[in-house]
């Protein structure tokens, strides 16, 4: 399903002044997998996983969504694939502080036009999955951090997008909360069939993965 | 989506609350202070004008031909009693009355001044113009040989009740005539024309000295009803062709500057006001924008068009600047309300108000335009406002925010 032909990724910037930060990649992930990037800090997983989301250029290569070269599409339609095919979680800020748990969960469906019965089924069905169901009016500051990640996660499965790509979404969360995003995250998996891919250094996280790709210095070691 | 566009607008407007009060309240009484202002001037003026109007030419005034360029009694409008019946009778006039004024030289034992002798019948002016307003002090009857001042002039010639003074004119056949008066009333009608230079005195009386037959005047003034004064000036033209028909504008140039310079005022004002405005929501928004900047990133990298965020950030300043609209709306008609009823007392200016013809006390008008006005200029504002910070936003890579945060 995603598809990256000989992926070269250059920043010119900061010290040295020339970093080769992912090295002819060249990988492919299926639909249905559930993927751990992995890989000493500075390998370049963010970097990838950034590449895929269309959030950075790349210098060299293609990125193939299904049947569609993405990597050098102009900003707005890389925006369009942003909020239609892709479900991202960051390791921290994710929510509109303003917004209730429902209403952040709800508010990629609200961009893509889904009417507002449609959205409260949907977003009651994830929330229920991921165990936020009873705070589903709470504003976001007033969760603790594995629950915000869990809202950040059920924003990003609510529309059924192509792939979740999460970078390193258990960082700020102690081993409990880990445990319990990992668990989540797998049932989503296997419940909708949802593509993950997420980047993660924590050993118990890597093993709940079915594939792991390691990544050394931009390169990719093993995959 | 509008509405949730909308929603996190309005929650962000107000998530800040001493910041978005603070802005509220300096938008609000900007605003009161400034609609106060525009409601002063406007009562200024208007009370500038209907007070000329009452007391000197109406609407529109009606004088013989060359009277007015060569301000000579010979040029005067005779049977004017008669005129001024089919005037009244006439549609769209409320009020007509005849006048018969002449220039001289007011002498008293130790000064003298130029000055014009107004032959006027207190009862119709009372009619026209609610003349009893303009007293000052004593009664309004001429008696055997009373005669009214202006209040300048009076201090001038150093005259009081009682005192008694000469006026000297040319009659119609150019021999010159002296009247000695006693001052039975000082007038303040605020028009300084009067003020400063007219006696009055009984218009019968007047006539004669002239040698005029009677009901001879020099001007008849017109005051309009509900029709428009243009429209009534062409009936009144075509009534009295013989007639120079003139309306108030053309009449006192003067006060149409006084009003114009009070319009300029007004849009200083007006100006002013809404560069505060604009500056509080920038200050804000800017701030409030930076603030966000991480929240933006965000959402922008999860596909949150620009547009949304622009919409947003509008609705943000909209909603506050509206909050301030609707504080101002409420402030603004108190303070107006209150100077329409107890106007604002100026007497410690009072000599340099009269000047223009002023009252010291002022009462404000209102007009529900000073809050359309308003309210265009805020929503304006608020626009103007939001570049700067969006510019911000325009700027803004997601992919730093997302970087920052691992
Ligand atoms: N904006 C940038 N400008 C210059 N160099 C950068 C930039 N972003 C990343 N790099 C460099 O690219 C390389 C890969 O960085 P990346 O953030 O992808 O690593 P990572 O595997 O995510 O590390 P971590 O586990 O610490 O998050 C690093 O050497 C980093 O210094
Ligand atoms: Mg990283």
């Amino acid at each position: 399903m995603i598809r990256l032909v000989n992926v070269n990724k250059y920043f010119y910037r900061g010290d040295p002044r020339e970093v080769h930060a992912l090295k002819d990649v060249n990988l492919s992930i299926q639909s249905g997998e559930f993927t751990v990037i992995t890989g000493p800090s500075g390998c370049g997983k963010t970097t990838l996983l950034n590449a895929i989301g269309v959030l950075d250029n790349v210098s060299e290569g293609e990125i193939w969504l299904e049947d569609r070269e993405i990597a050098h599409l102009p900003a707005t339609q890389k925006t369009d694939i942003r909020l239609n095919s892709i479900g991202f979680v960051f390791q921290a800020y994710n929510l509109v502080p303003v917004l209730t748990v429902e209403e952040n969960i709800g508010f990629i469906m609200r961009l893509q036009g889904y009417s507002d019965e449609a959205i409260r089924i949907r977003v009651r069905e994830v929330a229920s999955i991921l165990q936020i169901d009873q705070k589903l009016d709470s504003l976001p500051n007033f969760l603790s951090g594995g629950q915000q990640q869990r809202v950040a996660v059920a924003r990003a499965v609510a529309s059924k997008p192509k792939i979740i790509l999460a970078d390193e979404p258990t960082a700020n969360l102690d081993s409990k909360n880990s445990t319990a995003l990992m668990e989540m995250m797998k049932e989503l998996n296997r419940k909708e069939g949802i593509t993950i891919l997420f980047s993660s250094h924590d050993e118990y996280v890597m093993k709940n993965a079915r594939r792991t790709i390691l990544l050394n210095d931009g390169a990719v070691v093993s995959s | 989506m509008f509405k949730t566009v909308a929603h996190m607008a309005y929650q962000n407007a107000f998530l800040r609350k001493s910041r978005a009060l603070l802005l509220v309240l300096m938008i609000g009484l900007s605003m009161a202070v400034m609609v106060g202002l525009e409601g002063l001037y406007d009562g200024m003026s208007q009370h500038m004008i209907e007070k000329t109007k009452r007391s000197d030419c109406g609407d529109i005034s009606l004088f013989a031909p060359r009277y007015r360029t060569e301000n000579s009694i010979v040029y005067h409008i005779s049977n004017a009693g008669k005129k001024v019946a089919l005037l009244q009778g006439m549609k769209g006039v409320r009020d007509a009355i005849w006048r018969i004024e002449s220039e001289g030289l007011a002498q008293t034992a130790r000064k003298s001044r130029p000055a014009r002798v107004v032959g006027i019948d207190v009862a119709d002016e009372e009619k026209f113009g609610r003349y009893s307003d303009f007293l000052q002090k004593g009664s309004l009857e001429f008696g055997k040989d009373g005669a009214f001042i202006g209040n300048v002039l009076a201090d001038k010639l150093k005259l009081l009740l009682g005192s008694k003074v000469i006026f000297s004119m040319q009659d119609s056949s150019g021999q010159l005539q002296s009247v000695a008066l006693r001052i039975k009333a000082i007038i303040h009608t605020t028009n300084i024309m009067l003020d400063d230079r007219a006696i009055y005195i009984s218009r019968q009386k007047l006539n004669k000295l002239l040698s005029l037959p009677p009901k001879s005047a020099t001007q008849i003034a017109v005051l309009a009803g509900d029709t428009e004064v243009k429209t009534l000036q062409q009936h009144i033209k075509k009534a009295f062709p013989k007639l120079d028909a003139k309306r108030f504008a053309a009449l006192y140039p003067q006060l149409k500057q006084t009003q114009q310079l009070l319009d300029v005022f007004n849009e200083i004002s007006f100006a002013i006001v809404m560069t505060v405005v604009f500056i509080g929501i920038l200050g804000v928004m800017y701030v409030s924008v930076l603030d966000r900047i991480r929240e933006f990133g965000i959402l922008l990298g999860i596909g949150y068009a620009y547009r949304y965020i622009r919409l947003q950030v509008f609705l943000e300043a909209l909603f506050l600047a509206l909050a301030g609209f609707v504080l101002g709306s409420v402030l603004g008609l108190l303070f107006l309300v209150y100077l329409k009823y107890h106007g604002l007392d100026l007497s410690v200016f009072s000599s340099g108000m009269s000047m223009f013809g002023l009252d010291s006390t002022i009462h404000a008008v209102i007009k529900p335009g000073y809050f359309v006005s308003t309210f265009i200029a805020i929503v304006t504002a608020s626009l103007l406002s939001i570049f700067l910070p969006l510019r911000k936003i325009k700027r803004l890579d997601p992919i730093e925010v997302i970087r920052s945060i691992g």
